[in-house]
């Protein structure tokens, strides 16, 4: 049971690095909309090849 | 009329006889206007057509704004201007914060991000769609801010830049503040759960005394940030009730959190006693969770509704130079009074201001909530907000900003919102003797306990302070508020304070505001009387509709849209319209402009009281026609009044419009009472005395010059469609253009009302019965805080029973306008 004397500390100070990212990621507002990132993952982004913003770009 | 064709970007109906498309996902979609086309087009040039498919709300009900052009926006590029309204960054960059009016869902935000990001010079952009704000960073020698404003404009979207002191609001570091706070707790909790039930397990089955001290330690570790970093508030809170006097909930809670932590403190320290770390965690967690889901709530709803500013146009053509009159556009924060302006057809007026020249009519309904344009001329005053709806005008600004009547409706609001209803009072009184109460019972049963025996004494004040805790009492009501609100924003309805729902549950009057609430808000044609020989009722449209196609009169919007504007178009402000079609020339408008005949035919015209009349003429003072318009009713108020004055409410109409209109309405409608020709002031006054004489009263609204009474009335709710003001005031918003959910609320706060009732019945039972237990030394503290956190889950899963969906039909989600509605709406006497 003495190997508890490390893993209960070890588990600890995980935990303080968890707590600690969190409040990183509070922090630089990942948690203001809890809405929008849910759906980015459905929109497909690769459908305008970078070769468009040139045309673009020429037209304006 | 019958034409059922949606327009495919923003889901208005396409006019009959116009044929509009646009090419989107590689097939022509119908367009009700050039304006959507116009965004259509630029959407689907830019490969963006996906957000069609992804969208989950067409935009709103304003027909789509014509594509705008970055010189509106100039003024914001201003040396002088810019540094109000974008930060520099460290790297030359600078960054803004805009409020985006017409951002609904994830699409539109998703839409934003891609186009932007193209502009050369955009580094970063962000939207929030949940309080539709915009924080774009460019670098200033690639891009200018127009060019941002504007290409946010020509997407259909109206941006507010905001000015960095209202950008970095308090609202977002407390939902930030109390998010870490929950996480701690909620972390710490569990760890120390662990601990204790090692530490129990130990009890029973024996445990190295070693172990038991070393578990004892970490608990306290994990515990000390819990109690000291997430129950902060609580403490704060216990010590600014005792200071005033008023002890509330939070003192029980404070004294039970610490004397539990200090007393286990103890025990780690003489290495003897219990040691009550589980339940303190537990017990600053589940108060944070209830806390944290009432702010959730609240802030959602207030971070939508705006401050008075967006009611206000951004920009104004100043006119520099007296002589010349060459206009520059600059921000409105820069208009002093005693600046002369420029105000052109379509603009919203910036400030109270004076007319120095022209005549145009104006909608003011903003501040007076009469429907119908007024005209003013040289010397009149205007207000800040009125639309002008036709003239090119010159004015002189009276008073600015904060002088305006704008903003003293705003403080008018703010007076009315400060004033608590008594019930509230009321709660606060119970509660602090509630915990005077627990205070007394806990040192009582410690005092009783230390002559008995010294040893027994401190476990059982703890176990009744644990017990009696509020915690599912104060859980209670948090929690089925919160899964109401969510069961509520599911079907349509916003909450924007807590006592709306408490209010919905047992308002017994309901006062609405005609304009915009029981009817669409917007004028209709109703019919068309030929009034000259020969003359035609379709060919009469169709020149009426060329005419007013040019128009941005409230009464044009009645007329569709079809055939080229005539070229040589002449408003005639507050009066018509002049102009040849097909090389005759035509007059639209009153009988007055029309013609002396106009007025005689105007006679023998039976018309309902809230229609307006418009007469067609020739130039040869010929009437050919005249066109009935309406502010017809919604389709559903009938049924919504009909189903409220069965459930035993009574019904009155308070409106701003002519008396004899609003007892048509309430006459069709079966209206008890209808009270015409009130003012803000007037509507305060009527249910202020219908409160006084112990109604509770619920009013339905949506201008802003409801606001002040909205925020009067025991509960109100606005119309989603409305300005955003009366949102911001209304203790609820009805989202989307119908009545219908009005009734779902009322459904679903009865039965919150019930739920509650439940769980307080239940927390008070399980205290009955738990206190004595604890009181006689039967209960350890352990066994307490068990019972107390079973009782808290029965508690929320009660509540949660609100979340789901009834089998009840949802008449809210009907299409508006289905065509069949009105005509049986007609029908009803």
């Amino acid at each position: 049971m003495s190997i508890l004397y490390v893993l209960i500390p070890l588990g600890l100070v995980l935990l303080a690095a968890a707590v600690a990212a969190f409040f990183w990621a509070v922090g630089s507002g990942q948690f203001d909309d809890m809405d929008t990132p849910a759906w980015r993952v459905v929109m497909d982004d690769d459908r305008t090849p970078p070769a468009r913003k040139q045309e673009d770009d020429d037209e304006r | 009329m019958a034409e059922s064709r949606a327009c495919f970007h923003c889901g208005l109906p396409v006019p009959a006889g116009l044929d509009l498309s646009a090419r989107i996902d590689g097939e022509d979609r119908p367009m009700c206007c050039h304006g959507c086309k116009a965004v259509a087009e630029l959407i689907g040039a830019s490969g963006f057509d996906a957000y069609y498919r992804f969208r989950d709300a067409p935009p709103g009900d304003a027909p789509a704004p014509p594509p705008g052009d970055d010189a509106d926006w100039r003024g914001f590029d201003d040396p002088e201007t810019l540094p109000l309204f974008a930060a520099t960054r460290t790297d030359g960059g600078r960054e803004a914060v805009l409020h985006v009016e017409g951002l609904y869902c994830s699409a539109c935000s998703w839409l934003l991000e891609n186009v932007l990001r193209r502009l050369p010079g955009v580094t970063e952009i962000t939207v929030n769609t949940a309080s539709s704000r915009l924080h774009v960073v460019w670098q200033p020698e690639e891009t200018r801010f127009s060019a941002i404003l504007g290409t946010i404009e020509r997407l259909g979207y109206r941006p507010h830049p905001q000015s960095l002191t209202e950008a970095y609001s308090p609202r977002h570091q407390e939902r930030r503040q109390a998010l870490k706070r929950l996480l701690v707790a909620g972390v710490g909790m569990m760890q120390v759960m662990m601990f204790a039930v090692a530490l129990y397990a130990g009890a029973f089955q024996g445990i190295d005394p070693e172990m038991r001290r070393f578990l004892v330690w970490v608990s306290a570790l994990v515990t000390t940030p819990v109690v000291f970093y997430s129950g902060r508030p609580f403490f704060q809170s216990a010590w600014r009730g005792l200071i005033c006097g008023r002890p509330g909930m939070d003192l029980p809670v404070s004294i039970a959190v610490g004397g539990a932590y200090a007393a286990s403190l103890y025990a780690a320290v003489s290495g003897h006693g219990e040691v009550y770390f589980d339940s303190a965690t537990m017990f600053v967690f589940f108060l944070s969770l209830g806390r944290f889901l009432e702010m959730s709530a609240r802030h959602g709803a207030t971070e939508r509704s705006a401050a008075i500013g967006q009611l206000l146009p951004d920009t104004v053509r100043r006119i520099a130079d007296e002589r010349s009159d060459g206009e520059e556009i600059i921000a409105v924060a820069r208009l002093r009074a005693g600046d002369r302006f420029a105000l052109r057809p379509g603009e919203r007026v910036p400030a109270d201001a004076r007319i120095l020249r022209g005549r145009a009519s104006l909608d003011e309904s903003l501040i007076t909530g009469e429907s119908e344009p007024v005209s003013r001329g040289p010397g009149d005053e205007v207000t800040a907000g009125s639309i002008n709806l036709d003239g090119a005008l010159t004015l002189s600004a009276e008073r600015v900003g904060q002088d305006t009547m704008l903003a003293a409706i705003s403080r008018l609001l703010e007076r009315a919102q400060a004033e608590r209803p008594a019930v509230a009072v009321l709660a606060d009184r119970v509660a602090s003797w509630f915990v005077v109460g627990v205070l007394v019972l806990a040192a009582s049963t410690g005092a009783v306990w230390w002559w008995i025996e010294p040893g027994a004494a401190f476990p059982a004040a703890l176990a009744v302070l644990v017990v009696t805790c509020p915690c599912a009492l104060s859980l209670a009501t948090p929690a089925a508020l919160a899964a109401a609100n969510t069961a509520l924003a599911d079907r349509g309805i916003l909450i924007t304070r807590s006592r709306a729902l408490q209010g919905l549950a047992e308002f017994d009057r309901i006062v609405f505001d005609k304009t915009g609430t029981l009817t669409r808000g917007r004028p209709e044609l109703e019919r068309i009387v030929p009034l000259a020989e020969g003359a035609d009722a379709e060919r009469c449209l169709a020149i009426a509709a060329r005419l007013e196609s040019g128009s941005e009169h409230a009464l044009a919007r009645a007329f569709p849209r079809r055939g080229d504007t005539p070229a040589d178009l002449r408003p005639v402000p507050g009066r018509g319209i002049e102009g040849s079609v097909d090389g005759v020339l035509y007059r639209i408008g009153s009988a007055e402009f029309v013609g002396a005949a106009a007025r005689a035919a105007a006679e023998p015209l039976e018309t309902g009281p809230a229609s307006t009349l418009v007469f067609l003429g020739d130039g040869e003072r010929r009437v050919l026609a005249a066109f009935e318009l309406r502010d017809s009713l919604r389709d559903d108020a009938a049924a919504v009044v009909a189903t409220l004055r069965e459930a035993g409410i009574a019904t009155a109409i308070a409106s701003g419009d002519r008396s004899r209109t609003v007892d048509d309405i309430a006459g069709r409608l079966g209206i008890d009472d209808a009270r015409g020709d009130l003012g803000p002031e007037d509507k305060l006054a009527w249910v202020r005395e219908l409160q006084a004489a112990g109604e509770k009263v619920a009013l339905v609204g949506d201008g802003i010059n409801d606001a002040p009474v909205l925020a009067g009335a025991d509960v109100s709710a606005a119309m989603g469609a409305g300005t955003t003001l009366a949102q911001s005031s209304a203790d609820a918003v009805l989202l989307g253009d119908s009545l219908a959910p009005l009734l779902t609320a009322v459904e679903l706060s009865r039965r919150t009302r019930r739920i509650i009732r439940q769980n307080i019945s239940w927390a008070i039972g399980y205290n009955v019965l738990a206190v004595p237990l604890a009181a006689s030394g039967m209960l350890a503290p352990w066994m307490a805080a068990i019972g107390m956190s079973a009782s808290s889950l029965l508690v929320v899963l009660n509540a949660l029973r609100l979340r789901r969906r009834g089998d009840a039909a949802r008449p809210g989600r009907e299409p508006a306008g289905a065509p069949a509605a009105p005509a049986a709406l007609e029908a009803s006497p």
